[in-house]
Parts: structure tokens; C-alpha cells; sequence
């Protein structure tokens, strides 16, 4: 999400960081945030937000959490809105309304947005539209609530959260998308047809040059059903990414104020109606059991009580001595209702940690070594073994898809139902055509001598059920060989095991071009010594091109080298041989 | 921006590429998804005249391709690394061909030392799971994203699945060992994920997972334990930072995030502009997980880090495509006499 340093001072005045800094701790306080830059005169950062910290879709969520942070005061901007004796005929119907405030503004003028404005919509991607639409996505950006003007003189006053019943079949978005609605979907309708769909907008929900009168909504809905709805109708707009998470209905009435002074301040209308609040079931917030002692367990490092009660404080949590307990370090802790994601002892313990900093955790104090019951499975001993006595037989290991093209049986095979690679969507019954199509690939590079093995599981259905077992394939040079090493561990003395294998480094290459195989007679006077004669000759080729230099025959004092080159064409490969041989 | 002196600054560049791991670097700093050249293409609409500049910038485009793949045909396909250490050939004069082990191979037994000396088993399960220990034991909630079908390869919805994680395996771990405490066991496996076959991206990858359950287990023991891995794998020089990072299987979470080796932390295109590289993933394994698996999470806790070995094993070995890892014209160089 993106964030303008300027606009997160309108909750944190006394914020006075370098932006360089400012990335740094929102990332190490579990907002990710690459990097920052200039966007017309403003500083801007892009962070990651979280799936459970949806209230920090907002500058609002991110501001507490910096007001924590660096011990500076929050400020929510105040609002001093008039009210009117006029009762809006709002209905809810739709039981996935958490809830939904409203009030009617009339006498407005719309007019283009001040530049502030404009530049903020623009740094958030959003197109500007007008004094109205704008103040209504800036609303969404700063509390992370999502919300809507509509006009009231197109739409009318009787505006319902309904279920839509199969209502309407299709819906035209205001951008003319043709969604196609089902009956459990959530819309807001006036009497006579439905207005918006709990994502986007429609044709008629948009405010014009010559809107006066609106009705402002700002609302929260069940996140499942804004889930469902968003995955049925393939539609994600930044309302659904907000309301698809645990958004706060307490900080609605903040949002709403807030949208509802800044009309009146930009288009000059008054309010014209109560305030509409539904909100049938206000949320509880769990009261957690919680030892102020438990972050220094946790963390293995000391955090005083003192500060662990002063972040849980200043994070809006209420603490309470817990009378039913002698013990004075266990007390009662009830977060702020904006942290849906606090519900446990743990959670608790991660704020008062992340705000220590985990900077503050030594790094350089591994676990040290304690004998524990050793439950290593017999098999990968013997995989293990297995590897490293094919290595030495000359062997070299390859690993293949598990996923292939052709079933060997397609009675027992295990087919996935939803692979993105049309081509694979078979496990493997049987290492060996994985292994053919290896040696395939190395015949088409020339690759001398191939001998090769993979262990890896093989895949089958029997009597209803998915079986998998590890299976060695090899190829020695002439033939495949398969064996399931499953079954072979059965047999196996436990005594043979455990084993410990080898760390080996080698260098993998990747084959680009064809390897060249070029022989080459050396006739010498006295006999030598062919690993001096190797080391002679392969020093006078470039090690990027020569693959490999061998002797494959001594006849009296003449001597035949076999060299591999490859990274080289033909041409290249044969001067440079005879060059090095000398031959001509 | 001046196109011209892109062409020439780029040119230049692409010639002074010794390797052609240093020029995939260049070809994806400029004409990467998120490149240079697709970030002047975003610009076209602001230019004083769009279709000139756009025409400009096409032509230029296709001039550096040009370059880069006239570059890559003439480019030796090693580092610097396999040019500096002397060059072993074999010997069939009477002495066996010595075999290799895969890489991501080599990079697990790395790691399984490290942990065996520290006392730990290896341990493994199952590759086609229910949803219950690819998820719900790991307190992903029903409706989590990473439940989502694209992520998931299915072999029956909604039930049964190729695992996503090596969390899964601890999901196996815990239920498996819980009256066996305490448990310290660390496992490599192939974990599967819906997404297309293409240079960067696999169906099918290779992480790596520890876990420890024991009394009074804390984030010191966890973030010193992988930092002992993270100086394994990549030398004591290494840098890396320990932030809050949210998993649904631990709390508190933790997130590794490895200083950039290419810019040293001052951000370029490899770590997108972050300075930092994220490492994988780690925490206090979740009261709850404990509880599911019949682990008192009053007198015992845990952690769990998990990582991927891909990445990692390809930069090792200058493999810049990650389908040469896997079933790929992957081969190795006759070394030992
Ligand atoms: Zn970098």
C-alpha cells in the first residue's frame, strides 16, 4: 500500500524521522516496505501489508502502530458536524451488514478537487473525478474503510442492504462491466432496482456536475461473504481488498465524521438528515488473561513489565488487575477493538517484543547440542547410502519432474485437477521415462559416457487410496533399472544403518552448446607420464571451452588423447586441437 | 530520460559482461517485467510527443535485445569461480569416473550437518496430503488466501492436495512425535505450487525446515539458530536482519531478510530497491498448532524456520534457469583423478 509521508502527520504531527529510517522501522515492526520515493514533491512508500493487519490498509492502522512506536501522540482530526431532525428511510436486510452509517448532505456543489487532493488520488492510483468521489476515496485511503456518495436525487432517500434474491440477473458497473449477479450477493438498492454491488458501483451510483443532494455511506460487511462475492463476480477493486479483511466497525464513526466535514468543507452543502446508524451486534473484544512476564520469556531476552504495560497502553489496550488471581503479574488485557488480530497471550507478547525491537535479540546464541530421541526414518538412511555408493560407481544424480505427460498405467495413475501446466498433470508411476527423456537431452548435447540415477517418489492409486514410495532409477551406459527403495528397507539389517554421508562439493554446469569429441595420436621417443602429459596439454587450452581431456590408449610410445570441448563451434574446437598437438 | 545515452551506457555494460550470469543481470535490469525499458514504456503518455517517443523506444528495445543475445551466443557460460580453481581432468587410464551429487543435493547435506551435529533427526512425510495438515493443523484458516486454487495443486478438491510447504511435514512432526518429547528435527522435501513453468518459476520446489519443541525454547534460540545456518550456507560475512513477519503457524513470527549481495544494501533491481533479500520465514510455532498435534503450550513452545534451497543452489552454481535444475540440460564436469 501506498503511503505519503505528508498525509500520515495528519494523525502524527510530531512524526520527525528521515524517510530513510522511517522504511527501515515500518519493516522491522512487520510492514515490509521496499523503498520510498519522490512523486511530485512527496514522499511516498510502498509497504506489504499483511493479511491480519487489515487495519492497517489505512494511514490510520499504521499510524498507531508509529505512535507506539516512536512515543509520539496520535491525533484523530477533530469534526463538529451540525444535525438535522430529518430520518433517512434506510433499511438493512442483508444479514452480512456489520455495520453502516449514512447521512444526507444537500446544497453541495461539486466542483474539480484542490491540487492536494488531486495529488493524493493520483499517488494512489485513482483517477480524480470530482470534489465528491475524491474525498470519498481519500476517506478510504486515510481509515481504510471503504465507503460511497450516492445522489440522492437520482437514487432517492430508501437506500437497502439487501441479499439480492435473484433481483437483478446482470449488473452494469459505472465503467459499463457487465457482471453477472447470483442471488446471494450482496447489493445496496433503492426500491426499484439495485444501485451497487458490495464491491463496485453502478451506472446510476455516481455524483455529477449537477449533483446537489447525497447520501453518504461508509460501511463494514461479513468478510466471507465479500470474499465469496469477489471471487464469484472475478471482480477485486481496493474496497474488496479492504473489506475481505477484519475491518473495524468502532472506527466507522471516525471515517464518517471525518467524510462528512470534508464534503462540507470542499462543496460548501449542509447536513440535511439524522445520522443512519446500524450496528446490531456490537463487537466484543476478548479480555485476555496475560503475565507481563511472558515477553521476556518468549523473546529470551529482558523486557520490563513497565515497558511491556507501557506499549500495551499506548497500542489502546485496557488493563485490569485480575482479582480471581494472587499471582500481581497476571492481569487482564483487553486490546483496542481496531486489533482483530490480537486474541491470544502470544499476540500480545509479539507487540511488546516488536516494539523492544527485535533488533534487540542476539543473534550469535544458537541452540547447542542436547541428545534427543533419534527419530530419523530408516529410508533416508538408506537413500543416503544409496547416493553416495552410486557417486563413487560413477554415477551422476539427476532430479526430474514429478509431474509428467503420459501415464505408464492410466488405471492406477494419480491425475491433478487443476494444473496451470496443461502438459504435466500425471505423477509418475515410474522413474525410467523421466529418466529417457534425461538421457534424450543428453545425447542432444553429445554429453560422452552419460551414466546417471534419481531417487525421488513414484505415485499410484491402490484400492482407493494415494500411495507413494521412493524408487532409485539408473542408467549405467546401456540400460534402465528401477527399484523401489520402500520395499528394500524392509529387508534391511537395522545394524547396516545409521549412516552418515559425505558432504561433496562439486560444480553443476549448464549445458548451452554440444560437446566435440576430437582424438589425437602423439608419437613420443621415451615413455611418459600420461598424468603429466594431461596436465601439459590441457594447460594450453582455454579452460572455458575444454570439458575434458582423457587417454585412451598407449601402443609402445605412442600415446591417443581423447578431448571434449564444448561453449565452442566445430571449427574453433578443431584448430584449437591441433594446435595443441601440434599436428597439422 | 535520454534514450541515447541509455543505448550507450547499456552497450557498454552488456560488453564489459564477462559471464553469462553478470548478463542475465543486465537483461533483467533492463528488460525485465519491471525494468527499465518497461518503466519508460509506462512514461510514453507524458512525453512531449507520445508517438515519437514511443517509436524511439521500440526501436530501442529491440536494439539492446539484439546486443544482449549477440552477447549471449559469444558468452562463456562459467563464473569466475570454476576459471579460478584448476582445472581436474579425468583420467579413464585405469582409475573409475568419479560421480556427482545433485546440487540441491549437496546444499541439503549442507544443511542436514549443521543440524545433525546440533542433535537433530531428518525427518520426512508424505507429498499428497489432506488439506487438514497442509492447512488447518498450521491454523490456516478455512477461507486464507493460500487456500486459493491458484496456489494449490489439487488432487481431489477441497480434500487432497500436493503439499505447498515443508510445514506440512511439521504438521506430520508434531502429531507424530508429540509424546516423544522433546523433538529437534530439521527436513528438507519438494513442496508443489501451482505456477507455470518459465525460467524463474517452478511447479515443484526445494525447501528446507527445522523445528525444535522443548521447555523454555525462545526467539534467541530461533533467530541464533538460523543465523548459524544462514553464515553455513552463505559465510560469516553475511548480514542478515530478523523482523516481525506474520505467518498463521507461529507467534511471534519472523522474518529473515538477507543484506543484497549484488548492491550491499543500497537497493538495485535484484532486490527490487529493498536493499534487503527476504529469506524465508520463521517463528514461535502457534500455541494453537501445538495444541492440535497434543503439545501442552503451557509447558512446552517451539520454533520453526523454513526456507527455500532454489534460489540459493542456482546462484551457487551460476545456473540462471531454474528448469536447467530440474530435468534440465544440467551436467557436470569430469572432475576427480
Ligand atoms: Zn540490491
Amino acid at each position: 500500500m501506498k503511503i505519503i509521508y505528508s498525509h500520515l502527520k495528519t494523525f502524527l504531527p510530531n512524526l520527525n524521522v528521515t524517510p530513510q529510517k522511517l522504511r527501515d522501522d515500518i519493516t522491522m515492526i512487520g510492514h515490509f516496505t521496499n523503498f520510498y520515493e519522490e512523486i511530485e514533491g512527496e514522499i511516498v512508500f510502498d509497504l506489504d501489508i499483511k493479511i491480519n493487519r487489515g487495519d492497517c490498509l489505512g494511514y490510520y492502522g499504521l499510524a498507531r502502530d508509529l505512535s507506539v512506536l516512536y512515543n509520539i501522540p496520535l491525533i484523530i482530526p477533530e469534526t463538529n458536524l451540525n444535525s438535522s431532525n430529518n430520518n433517512l428511510p434506510i433499511t438493512v436486510t442483508s444479514p452480512d451488514v456489520t455495520r453502516v452509517m449514512c447521512v444526507k448532505i444537500s446544497n453541495l456543489k461539486i466542483s474539480p478537487s484542490p491540487d492536494w487532493l488531486v495529488k493524493f488520488t493520483k499517488i494512489h492510483g485513482v483517477n480524480s473525478v470530482n470534489n465528491i468521489v475524491d474525498l470519498t476515496n481519500y476517506i478510504m485511503f486515510m481509515y481504510g474503510i471503504p465507503n460511497h456518495a450516492f445522489d440522492a436525487t437520482i437514487c432517492g432517500d430508501h437506500i437497502i442492504w439487501e441479499t439480492n434474491n435473484n433481483k437483478t440477473k446482470e449488473f452494469t458497473t459505472l465503467d459499463g462491466t457487465v457482471l453477472k449477479l447470483s442471488s446471494q450477493n450482496l447489493v445496496i438498492s433503492n426500491p426499484s432496482e439495485v444501485l451497487s454491488t458490495d464491491l463496485v458501483g453502478g451506472k446510476k451510483s455516481g455524483t455529477y456536475d449537477n449533483t446537489t443532494d447525497i447520501i453518504i455511506e461508509v460501511a463494514i460487511y461479513n468478510r466471507v461473504r465479500i470474499r465469496l462475492d469477489s471471487k464469484e463476480l472475478k471482480t477485486i477493486t481496493e474496497a474488496s481488498t479492504r473489506l475481505e479483511k477484519d475491518l473495524d466497525p468502532e472506527t466507522i464513526p471516525l471515517a464518517f465524521n471525518e467524510l462528512a466535514s470534508q464534503i462540507i468543507k470542499l462543496s460548501g452543502g449542509h447536513i440535511n438528515s439524522k445520522t443512519y446508524d446500524y450496528y446490531p451486534n456490537p463487537i466484543s473484544v476478548p479480555t485476555i488473561k496475560y503475565d507481563f512476564n511472558s515477553a521476556s520469556q518468549i523473546s529470551g531476552i529482558n523486557i520490563s513489565a513497565d515497558f511491556a504495560k507501557k506499549t500495551l497502553t499506548n497500542l489502546g489496550c485496557v488493563i485490569a488487575r485480575n482479582n480471581n488471581n494472587s499471582d500481581e503479574a497476571i492481569s487482564l488485557v483487553t486490546p483496542p477493538p481496531i486489533r482483530k488480530d490480537i486474541t491470544i497471550p502470544e499476540d500480545l507478547s509479539e507487540e511488546i517484543i516488536r516494539f523492544y525491537g527485535y533488533n534487540n535479540i542476539p543473534t550469535n546464541q544458537p541452540v547447542t547440542y542436547k541428545k534427543t530421541n533419534n527419530i530419523t526414518p530408516k529410508i533416508l538412511y538408506l537413500i543416503e547410502k544409496t547416493k553416495d555408493e552410486l557417486v563413487s560407481q560413477g554415477y551422476d544424480e539427476v532430479i526430474t519432474w514429478p509431474l509428467i505427460e503420459t501415464p505408464v498405467d492410466p488405471k492406477t495413475v494419480i491425475r491433478t485437477e487443476n494444473s496451470i501446466n496443461a502438459e504435466v498433470i500425471y505423477l509418475r508411476q515410474s522413474l525410467i521415462p523421466s529418466l529417457k527423456n534425461q538421457l534424450d537431452q543428453y545425447s542432444r548435447y553429445k554429453l560422452p559416457n552419460p551414466k546417471f540415477f534419481e531417487i525421488g517418489k513414484i505415485y499410484y492409486q491402490e484400492n482407493g487410496k494415494y500411495i507413494e514410495k521412493y524408487a532409485l532409477g539408473t542408467y549405467d551406459g546401456q540400460e534402465f533399472k528401477e527399484t523401489i527403495l520402500d520395499d528394500l528397507v524392509e529387508t534391511l539389517h537395522a545394524t547396516s544403518l545409521p549412516y552418515i554421508p559425505k558432504v561433496i562439493n562439486n560444480s553443476a554446469i549448464e549445458l548451452t552448446s554440444q560437446i566435440i569429441t576430437l582424438d589425437a595420436n602423439v608419437n613420443f621417443t621415451s615413455p611418459q607420464d600420461p598424468l603429466k602429459l594431461i596436465e601439459k596439454y590441457s594447460a594450453k587450452i582455454n579452460k572455458n571451452i575444454l570439458w575434458s581431456m582423457e587417454i585412451t590408449d598407449i601402443f609402445e610410445n605412442k600415446y591417443t588423447f581423447r578431448v571434449n570441448y564444448y561453449n565452442c563451434d566445430d571449427k574453433t574446437a578443431k584448430k584449437i586441437h591441433l594446435s595443441t598437438f601440434n599436428l597439422t | 530520460m535520454d534514450l541515447n545515452k541509455i543505448k550507450t551506457d547499456y552497450n557498454e555494460k552488456i560488453n564489459k559482461a564477462k559471464n553469462s550470469a553478470k548478463l542475465e543481470l543486465i537483461r533483467i535490469e533492463l528488460l525485465g517485467r519491471n525494468g527499465l525499458i518497461n518503466k519508460l514504456f509506462t512514461e510514453i503518455k507524458t512525453a512531449p510527443n507520445p508517438k515519437e517517443y514511443g517509436q524511439q523506444l521500440n526501436s530501442l528495445k529491440n536494439e539492446l535485445e539484439n546486443i544482449i543475445k549477440e552477447k549471449s551466443n559469444n558468452t562463456i557460460n562459467v563464473d569466475s569461480k570454476i576459471e579460478n580453481c584448476k582445472l581436474k581432468i579425468v583420467n579413464s587410464f585405469g582409475l573409475p569416473k568419479v560421480g556427482h551429487l545433485h546440487p540441491i543435493t549437496i546444499t541439503e547435506r549442507q544443511l542436514n550437518e549443521v543440524f545433525r551435529k546440533l542433535g537433530f533427526s531428518i525427518y520426512n512425510s508424505p507429498e499428497i496430503v489432506t488439506n487438514e495438515y497442509n492447512f488447518l493443523r498450521l491454523n490456516v484458516p478455512q477461507n486464507h488466501p493460500a487456500m486459493d486454487m491458484q496456489d494449490t495443486i489439487y488432487i481431489k478438491q477441497p480434500q487432497c492436495l500436493l503439499r505447498t510447504q515443508t510445514s506440512t511435514i511439521e504438521s506430520y512432526l508434531l502429531q507424530q512425535q508429540s509424546k516423544n518429547l522433546p523433538i529437534r528435527a530439521a527436513f528438507p522435501g519438494c513442496v508443489y505450487r501451482n505456477e507455470k513453468v518459465n525460467r524463474s518459476n517452478h511447479f515443484v520446489f526445494h525447501q528446507y525446515q527445522a523445528v525444535v519443541v522443548d521447555k523454555g525454547v525462545t526467539m534467541k534460540d530461533l533467530i541464533g539458530t538460523m543465523d548459524l545456518m544462514f553464515k553455513t550456507l552463505y559465510g560469516p560475512s553475511v548480514v542478515v536482519r530478523y523482523r516481525c513477519k506474520y505467518y498463521p503457524e507461529v507467534e511471534p513470527g519472523v522474518g529473515p531478510d538477507m543484506q543484497c549481495f549484488n548492491c550491499k544494501g543500497k537497493g538495485c533491481v535484484l532486490c527490487k530497491y529493498a536493499g534487503w533479500i527476504e529469506m524465508g520465514g520463521s517463528g514461535m510455532i502457534h500455541p494453537k498448532v501445538l495444541q492440535m498435534a497434543g503439545i501442552d503450550p503451557k509447558i512446552y513452545s517451539g520454533f520453526a524456520f523454513g526456507m527455500g534451497l532454489d534460489r540459493w543452489t542456482m546462484a551457487e552454481n551460476y545456473i540462471t534457469d531454474i528448469r536447467t535444475l530440474m530435468g534440465g540440460n544440467l551436467a557436470y564436469k569430469p572432475n576427480e583423478l
